[in-house]
């Protein structure tokens, strides 16, 4: 608590004019302003009406009004009263005569209702919770199956420039294709191999995308985006067809559909949650779902076992998935990228061996490319 | 200008008004966005504060816990909207014309109700928490019939090439005014829709001829020199809206009335116009030197993060040893500061100086009559302007 200013061992008198609303008409009073300390115990301002008529404000319970543009004045208001507004402008000595005599000025009112806030504040998280953890999966994986081939492949279509916009770090421009010709010949006669072992209702497209990332990933409608990263690591055309049989896994179980339609209903409800204030970053952070999609446990089995298949019946040796991931997951701490993405589940040292048990089966493979294929392809983004 | 009639002053500050919003912006991002219902608390009752009509403020008494408090009952019913119906339109989109343009419209069709109602709602809040001379103003119930009014208007505005705008403003100010209260008194909106045509003729001429011209250029009836005409008539066209809207409320504010008393406003469209220029040139100005002095930085402090000439926060990480969380933190620290400073300077180089304009020109008559006013019953309003807020209409304050 302030002390109150004394002069000579008297209290100093308290004399002086303010205007008042008293919140009920929208009259201004002009009050003469007094400090009661009888009481000896709690001192009171005593603000006399026109009419002579006294009201009694204890200073204890006198607040100030916040964030006022005015510096030529206050406004002061009593905690438990709403309505009734003391103005002082001009006038620095009552202001300051106040100021020091009320030692609760800046002191916040109880919130009210904490308990409904929290309620209501749970209540949001759980719904949000609800629609983005149970509701959108559930209807995004019965979406997926229902929705017809031209659909998937449009929806992939749209996905994949979202991507591509969304990846750029310059802001500038979409992230380039790589369309080195004889490199991207190569690629494609690789998809032409192994489409022939799939019954999809549309062709497979493939892109390799100017970035630096070691990844791969399918998007809905058969198409399979490769980054330079990974073109760049891998050291044989087995562990780009092996990614690449894997991905086609993917495609054919529908999993990027599931993914991409459940992004599509939880952008808008993060939005909803955040405000504008984040609405690049929510964007940009489901853009990344998708890249380094994680997809469950038997999603991953599946898609290896079908990579198995299409690579042993297209006579190409699985043998690069286990020698890639060896490689991408030796010495690091943290796996990124594609190691992640098959890192994910502890089961992955299972992975790798049943890979190479599957390669240990194929006795007539052929390489997946030819040397000068293979050369062009690791140039295909120069 | 008799005894009765009173003068507006606008006493608010740039520095004052730039180190409140500052501050608050800054515990925002430090909030993940939390603070912001205390933001716009504290910059409202700033503003607010600033209006002084015959000497004494106005005074907003809104709380950011309600405020908080409204958001989270929108989020709660909004969610399910934005979730399963997004999601249900995107398939649909999808699967039946392989696009996704029909799932755009139409949720922005079906939205497009919701966000009438929740600008009348938030417009209700605020009144509601807005006194003067401690007495509440007020909107009565009425966010529907606003809604569905709303669209129609639209409708014919937009069926008529805009020919009809000046009918809509009019009309919807009429319901919006002819819904509040000051205390205890009624405000009353008189006119004709009529009155605002003579401003909207240099918005129609000039946006016609510009079409026009777009349009020879697109059918090769024009040569593409043509569009150079672009230059002067897309300002002319931009002027002349400023001036309408300018106008529209100068003619609609001197015809508002409530018991007795009634305003005057004269605002120069030349100085508001002058006011956007000034602020926008100058936040023009300042976001040249800011993305220079960041590109400037990033190619003489760390050349190594460039690539191909391009700033790679990859590339960054790896030639300074820096994990790469440290760069994606920068990186987002960099993109709100962007948001902020831009928010900040909107703030005091536009908002402010167009605020004070329109508070210095305004007049209020018959002020005799105030003593008459009584107070209105408190408007609980538990949602606030939880909508508004949810969907981000953006009120400029
Ligand atoms: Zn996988």
């Amino acid at each position: 608590m302030s002390q109150i200013i004394h002069v000579g061992g008297t209290p100093a008198t308290f004399d002086a004019f303010a205007d008042f609303f008293d919140g009920h008409t929208a009259r201004k009073h002009r009050v003469r302003l007094n400090i009661d300390n009888d009481l000896g115990t709690e001192m009171v301002l005593l603000i006399t009406l026109p009419d002579d008529a006294v009201l009694r404000w204890p200073v204890n319970n006198i607040r100030l009004v916040r964030d006022q543009a005015a510096k030529d004045g206050i406004v002061l208001r009593l905690y438990d009263n709403a309505l009734a507004r003391l103005v002082i402008r001009d006038d620095t000595s009552t202001e300051r005569g106040l100021l020091a005599r009320c030692p609760n000025l800046h002191k916040r009112a109880k919130v009210k209702g904490r308990l409904r806030i929290a309620t209501w504040a749970f209540g949001a998280v759980a719904s949000v919770a609800l629609i983005i953890l149970v509701f959108i999966p559930i209807m995004a994986n019965q979406l997926a199956e229902l929705l017809p081939p031209e659909g998937e492949r449009a929806f992939g279509e749209s996905t994949f420039e979202q991507i591509r916009a969304g990846l750029d770090e310059t802001g500038l421009e979409p992230l380039r294709i790589c369309d080195g010709g004889a490199g991207l010949v190569a690629l494609n006669r690789l998809r032409f191999r192994l489409e022939d072992q799939t019954e999809l209702p549309y062709p497979l497209t493939v892109h390799v995308l100017d970035y630096d990332l070691i990844n791969a990933f399918a998007l809905p409608g058969g198409h399979i985006v490769f980054f330079r990263g990974l073109i760049d690591n891998a050291e044989t055309p087995e562990e780009v067809a092996s990614v690449f049989a894997h991905e086609i896994g993917h495609v054919v179980h529908r999993d990027p559909t599931r993914i991409a339609l459940r992004s599509a209903g939880s952008i808008g409800v993060l939005g909803l949650l955040f405000g504008d204030f984040a609405g690049g970053t929510v964007v940009s952070f489901l853009t990344g779902q998708m890249v380094e999609a994680t997809y469950t446990k038997e999603a991953e089995s599946a898609a290896d076992d079908f990579a198995h298949d299409i690579l042993a019946k297209s006579g190409i040796s699985p043998i690069g998935l286990a020698t890639l991931f060896e490689r991408l997951t030796e010495g690091k701490e943290e796996p990124t990228g594609l190691a992640k993405h098959f890192m994910t589940h502890p089961a992955a040292g299972d992975r790798i061996a049943k890979a190479r048990k599957a390669a240990a089966k194929l006795t007539d493979a052929t390489p997946a490319m030819t040397k000068p294929e293979w050369k062009a392809f690791k140039a295909v983004c120069n | 200008m008799s005894i009765s009639d009173l003068q507006t002053e606008f006493v608010g500050r740039r520095g004052h008004l730039f180190w409140l919003s500052l501050k608050t912006s800054v515990l925002t991002l430090l909030t993940l966005g939390f603070y912001r219902f205390w933001m716009k608390t504290r910059i409202r009752r700033f503003y607010w504060s600033a209006i002084r009509p015959g000497g004494h403020p106005l005074e907003y008494v809104g709380e950011p816990i309600e405020k908080l408090l409204g958001f989270l009952i929108a989020v709660v019913i909004l969610a399910f909207y934005v979730g399963v119906v997004n999601l249900l339109l995107m398939f649909a989109s999808f699967s039946l014309f392989q696009q996704n343009t029909f799932a755009y419209v139409i949720s922005f069709l079906g939205v497009l109700p919701i966000l009438f109602y929740a600008r009348y709602r938030a417009r209700r809040y605020i009144l509601a928490r807005t006194r003067w001379r401690g007495m509440r103003f007020g909107l009565n119930k009425g966010a529907w019939g606003y809604a569905w009014r709303a669209m129609l208007h639209w409708m014919l505005t937009i069926g008529t090439f805009g020919i009809m705008y000046p009918r809509q403003a009019f009309f919807l100010e009429k319901y919006l005014t002819d819904r509040t209260t000051y205390g205890s008194a009624q405000l009353h909106q008189g006119g004709r829709w009529q009155m605002l045509y003579p401003y909207m003729w240099w918005v129609i001429i000039t946006t016609t001829v510009s079409g026009l011209i777009i349009w020879g250029v697109a059918t090769d009836t024009l040569v593409p020199q043509d569009l150079w005409l672009l230059v002067v008539l897309i300002p002319a066209a931009l002027a002349s809206f400023i001036r309408f809207k300018v106008q529209a409320f100068r003619l609609m504010a001197n015809q508002k009335t409530a018991g007795g008393i009634s305003l005057h406003s004269n605002p120069k469209t030349g100085k508001i116009i002058r006011y956007y220029l000034l602020g926008y040139t100058l936040i023009g100005v300042f976001f040249l030197a800011y993305f220079f002095a960041l590109g400037f930085t990033a190619v003489f402090a760390f050349p190594d993060c460039l690539q191909d000439g391009q700033f790679s926060p990859s590339t960054c990480s790896n030639a300074y040893d820096l994990p790469t969380w440290v760069m994606t933190a920068i990186s987002v620290v960099i993109y709100f500061l962007t948001f902020i400073l831009w928010s900040v300077l909107k703030h005091v180089l536009v908002t402010l100086p167009v605020m004070r304009h329109y508070a210095e020109t305004l007049e209020i008559h018959g002020a005799l009559n105030l003593r008459h006013v009584t107070q209105s019953t408190h408007d609980e309003f538990t949602e606030a302007e939880g909508f508004s807020d949810a969907l981000d209409l953006g009120a400029a304050i």
